[in-house]
């Protein structure tokens, strides 16, 4: 950077010390030289060396201090690129990108030809995909630096993204041809990858094809030549060749599943034994292979053949001693007619083996080692539990842990089981169990953490995964630091099942962090990638970025947030403190003085943690200095504001930040009816009829028949009632046109009767809904709509369901209805009789939720 | 169980593997840069819903033309699929990448000296050596083996690469789950 504002030779030789000392990241030394020039009273106002001494700052984490020197450098001198770059450059760091680009622009005015500048924009307009932006500046790079391979690159690049293969390829060629000389080496290789892969997405795959063939000696990366040449052959259907790359790929690895897939296609088979037979080939071939015996079971269609089949895959599994033989088959099971043929199977072996320690009854078997035993017992409890048939689950379960009393796999499925029956009480007991017999093994800490979380335990849980976290940290933070989204999700439900609303808010927002992170994670690569020529991963990389947030991890962090904002909207916390004293007058003494105790114990705990915390803040800070001065990429990453559960809770516009949650759900998972749910129950709140009317709209496309859906229909049709007449007669006309088809002219209460009366209240989702719109609408049928809510004659039946239903009636939506809600507790538990949420409270239950003393008594340890 | 290389796509996926499973972790550039830098070298193990149930990392080492490695940065396979082979099989693919895009000779790894399971799969089933112990190599303070497997045997005519992975399979990972 050139100063354009001219300094006497001393103070310009200083000027370019402190532009060195910024790039070699000695801020200080930088200062020194910035503070040299502006002693001088004659350029105490020199503008580019406030800029400078500005950026420098912000190296230093003087943000505000940094601001304020480059903007008065810049007041001081407008018309400098360098301060206009180095305002760019101080946004960017605060990842203000919009205004970053500004600047720059800026610079650029004043500098038309700045490569320096030019690059930077560049980056930033591909980070915030301004593509056509993109194009022009690496036009502009390459017109510049024609004899450089990244303008090239790039310069063709922006083409591809915009979708203009003809153009991209075409620079591709001439750099190519003239450009690349020399050994072909790996980023040779990857360059007519990169180009091969451009000419598949313009859907010439003749040409690809030929592309490919022509430079395939050139290319490394034989894996890629291979499965791209066999996905051609087979899109311009040349069947023979597809299959011969299809064979040598698995020679290559017969454990790839869309290899068979492919063959298959290419051998055109379509009739299920023509495949089963084809299978029979390939397990000879890979004999040690599990993808072609696996495969197989799943195409075979007639039962004697799936038999056969299946009868040998499991006494294979069982003689072996394969733990995940269930969670291998359990797709199977989705055939019901499957799944009763294994079922047969399984309890024959076990009575065989009781029998005569062999498979089958005859006696000419062969004799099996004890383990077969144990494995089949492992098998039928998974079966069962599948099933939900618990009594038979534990009953095979608890033989297995006879047999052998120490093996870890055997006391997770006991948990699972009772996870499954509504009992996560006893689920994270046995898992917790399993973890005591291997301390060592992070896969089981972690699952019995998770558990710990569904039973609602979250410092327990903590503590649990505190076992594999960095000393002298508290857990959470460095789960948080590592990105452990699994943790922080599950975490965010718990909580939020707990009414803490402030915590699940917490873990929501640091779940959406790591995903505004990861998005950051990006910038570097936009030139690294360029250097490096692995083009076609870099293209990946952004195509994974532009639908980040469709991850089932943000999708159910948004949706635990977006929930707890509506209920906050509608339940805003009062200004007592979160959790209320306990009503002390109404206990017993003894009860008290435990009360009394543990209130002691908890707050010891708590003076030891903030001691730690404070011990941990001094270690953490001297950590991040060693980090910053270590990592050069981002030592000005902004400071976040702290994320404090109270103050989120508390927040002052719920449905503003629900938004904020949804917005990326509307855009990446419009697929899913819950996010025009979700959305339409803040619009509703917000009165936003033409936002109500798309999300319904949106919703009635994917699935008419919703439950909730229904609801919202009612809603909004009731809603209109009052609203209409008041309406832009525009917007009212729009509305009346649009809900027409869904609502037929309908009053809102035809709508609930109607509902009430027809298929969707066959199902316990559906019936629930249908009972809390009649009852809203019609106080009058209470009964009714209490009793098609309580019902438990539904086929689909759940725990979940029923807790629901219990939540609902608790929460008034019935009105009061003291007696049904203990009618409907008693009946759940007698249909549900492990479920702890149907159990009434302290009967037999040793742990309750809230309960977080690790000192009471577990069944473990 | 399906075994294909990784894609940017698998990234996040096998960052939570990687949490579920091991105490080592990393945050997603670090993935990313594996991705990035070296594309062909990390494979998936994913169940039949596409859910990763085990994944290897893998990088080059380039320091010096002569002494092109690949190193493992990290490998796991899910308790709940052990006994599979998968670990096995992940490896064995991605040491073919190394030879095949960056013509390694050897590939290297670290394992804790503690843990026995993987010592036994590395050195059993993979053939990797010994080669010296790193005191406090985790930031826990255990100490690690450093391993190393020759690859001279991938290196043979690329039409018989498949023979030659179905050589190097010595013997399955019997040992992974001890005691039942």
């Amino acid at each position: 950077m050139p100063p354009s504002n001219p300094l006497p030779p001393k103070e310009n030789a200083l000027f370019k010390r402190i532009l060195r000392c910024y790039e070699h990241k000695q801020y200080k030394n930088g200062l020194k030289f910035a503070k040299q020039i502006l002693s001088n009273p004659k350029f105490a106002e020199h503008g580019e060396t406030l800029a400078m001494k500005g950026l420098t700052l912000n190296c230093l984490g003087r943000k505000d201090e940094a601001y304020e020197y480059v903007r008065r450098g810049l007041r001081n001198h407008l018309k400098s690129p360098v301060c206009w770059h180095v305002y760019g450059l101080l946004q960017r760091s605060d990842k203000k990108y919009d205004e970053a680009i500004k600047c720059y622009r800026n610079a650029l005015k004043w500098e038309k030809e700045n490569i320096q500048i030019l690059r930077d924009l560049s980056l930033l307009q591909i980070q915030m995909r301004d593509l056509e932006g993109y194009k022009d500046t690496r036009y502009q790079l390459f017109m510049l630096r024609p004899t450089q391979r990244a303008s090239w690159i790039g310069f063709a690049m922006s083409y591809h993204l915009l979708g203009d293969y003809e153009m991209a390829n075409s620079i591709l060629d001439a750099f190519r041809t003239n450009q690349m000389k020399g050994p072909y080496d790996y980023e040779h290789s990857e360059l007519l990858l990169y180009q091969n892969m451009v000419l598949a997405e313009s859907g010439q795959y003749e040409r690809a094809l030929q592309h490919l063939q022509k430079f395939q000696s050139q290319i490394l990366d034989k894996l890629s030549v291979k499965e791209t040449s066999g996905e051609y052959y087979l899109k311009l259907k040349r069947f023979k060749e597809a299959e011969t790359v299809y064979e040598d790929l698995l020679k290559r690895n017969p454990e790839n599943v869309m290899y068979y897939q492919k063959l298959i296609e290419a051998k055109q088979l379509s009739d299920p034994a023509e495949k089963v037979v084809f299978f029979d080939v390939y397990k000879k071939e890979y004999p040690r292979a599990i993808a072609p015996r696996r495969l197989q079971l799943t195409e075979a269609q007639s039962q004697p053949v799936f038999e056969r089949l299946v009868d040998e895959y499991l006494r294979h599994g069982l003689h072996k001693g394969i733990p995940p033989l269930f969670v291998d088959l359990r797709t199977l099971y989705e055939n019901k007619t499957k799944a009763d043929t294994i079922e047969k199977l399984i309890l024959q072996y076990i009575e065989n083996l009781l029998k005569s320690g062999a498979f089958g009854p005859e006696p000419s078997e062969v004799k099996q080692p004890a383990s077969a035993l144990l494995w089949a017992y492992y098998y039928a409890a998974q079966h069962f539990d599948y099933k939900k048939e618990t009594e038979r689950a534990l009953h095979y379960i608890d033989a297995a842990i006879e047999h052998t009393p120490t093996l870890i796999e055997l006391f997770i499925v006991k948990g699972r089981i009772y996870k499954h029956a509504g009992d996560p009480v006893s689920a994270y007991q046995w898992v917790e169990e399993a973890q005591a017999l291997d301390t060592a093994d992070r896969y089981v800490n972690s699952k019995c953490a998770r558990y710990m979380l569904r039973a609602g335990h979250v410092p327990r849980a903590e503590d649990m995964c505190a076992k594999f976290t960095r000393e002298g940290v508290p857990a959470t933070e460095n789960l948080n630091e590592m990105q452990c989204m699994w943790f922080q999700t599950e975490a965010a439900a718990t909580y939020q099942r707990l009414h803490q609303w402030g915590e699940a808010l917490k873990k929501a927002h640091e779940v959406d962090r790591h995903f505004s992170e990861i998005m950051e994670d990006q910038f570097d690569f936009h030139s690294y990638c360029m250097r490096k020529m692995t083009l076609r991963s870099y293209v990946g990389l952004l195509r994974l970025e532009d639908v980040l947030r469709a991850h089932p991890f943000y999708v159910r962090c948004a949706r635990v947030a977006i929930q707890v904002y509506l209920r906050l909207d509608t339940h805003p916390l009062q200004d007592a403190p979160q959790t209320p004293e306990p009503d002390t007058e109404n206990l017993a003494p003894s009860e008290l003085k435990k009360l009394r105790n543990k209130q002691r114990k908890a707050k010891r705990k708590a003076e030891q943690e903030s001691a730690l915390a404070a011990q941990v803040q001094v270690k953490r800070e001297q950590h991040h200095k060693a980090r910053q001065q270590q990592e050069q990429g981002d030592p000005e990453a902004p400071q976040l504001d702290e994320l404090v559960p109270d103050k989120l809770a508390r927040v002052e516009d719920p449905l503003e930040q629900a938004i904020k949650f949804l917005q990326p759900l509307r855009m990446l998972a419009a697929d899913k009816i819950d996010t025009h749910l979700m959305a339409f129950e803040i619009y509703f709140r917000k009165e936003r009829p033409l936002l109500m009317l798309q999300s319904i709209k949106r919703a009635w496309n994917l699935d008419k028949g919703h439950h909730h859906l229904h609801d919202c229909l009612v809603r909004f049709t009731r809603w209109l009632d009052d609203a209409l007449p008041n309406l832009h007669p525009h917007v009212a006309a729009v509305i009346k046109a649009e809900v027409q088809p869904m609502v037929g002219g309908r009053s809102a209460v035809q709508m609930a009767e109607e509902f009430v009366g027809g298929e969707g209240v066959r199902r316990q989702a559906g019936a629930l809904w249908g009972a809390r719109a009649l009852r809203r609408l019609l106080p009058e049928r209470t009964e009714q709509a209490l009793a098609l809510a309580t019902s438990l004659q539904y086929p689909d039946l759940t725990i979940q369901g029923c807790v629901e239903v219990l939540e609902s009636l608790r929460e008034g939506e019935f009105g009061p209805c003291e007696q049904q809600i203990e009618r409907y507790v008693e009946a759940c538990a007698v249909r549900f009789p492990y479920a702890i949420a149907f159990k009434a409270a302290g009967a037999t239950s040793t742990d309750t939720p809230h309960n977080d003393d690790p000192q009471e008594p577990a069944c473990t340890n | 169980m399906n075994i294909r290389c990784a894609r940017p796509s698998d990234l996040m996926n096998m960052q939570h593997c990687n949490l579920l499973c091991l105490p080592e972790n990393y945050q997603m550039k670090y993935y990313f840069y594996h991705g990035l830098s070296w594309p062909q070298l990390s494979y998936v193990a994913e169940d039949e819903k596409g859910h990763i149930v085990g994944y290897v990392l893998a990088k080059m080492e380039e320091d010096g033309e002569d002494n092109r490695h690949g190193h493992i940065t990290s490998l796991a396979v899910k308790r709940s699929h052990r006994r599979l082979g998968l670990a096995q099989k992940l490896m064995n693919q991605a040491s073919l990448a190394m030879v095949e895009c960056f013509q390694a000779k050897h590939v290297s790894l670290h394992v804790r000296k503690s843990n026995r399971a993987a010592l036994n799969l590395y050195t059993n089933s993979l053939g990797f050596k010994i080669l010296e112990i790193e005191p406090k190599y985790y930031a826990d303070g255990e100490d690690a083996y450093s391993m190393m497997r020759d690859l001279s045997a991938f290196a043979v005519d690329n039409k018989t690469d498949s023979q030659s992975t179905e050589n190097l399979e010595i013997k399955s990972e019997s040992a992974i789950i001890s005691q039942c």
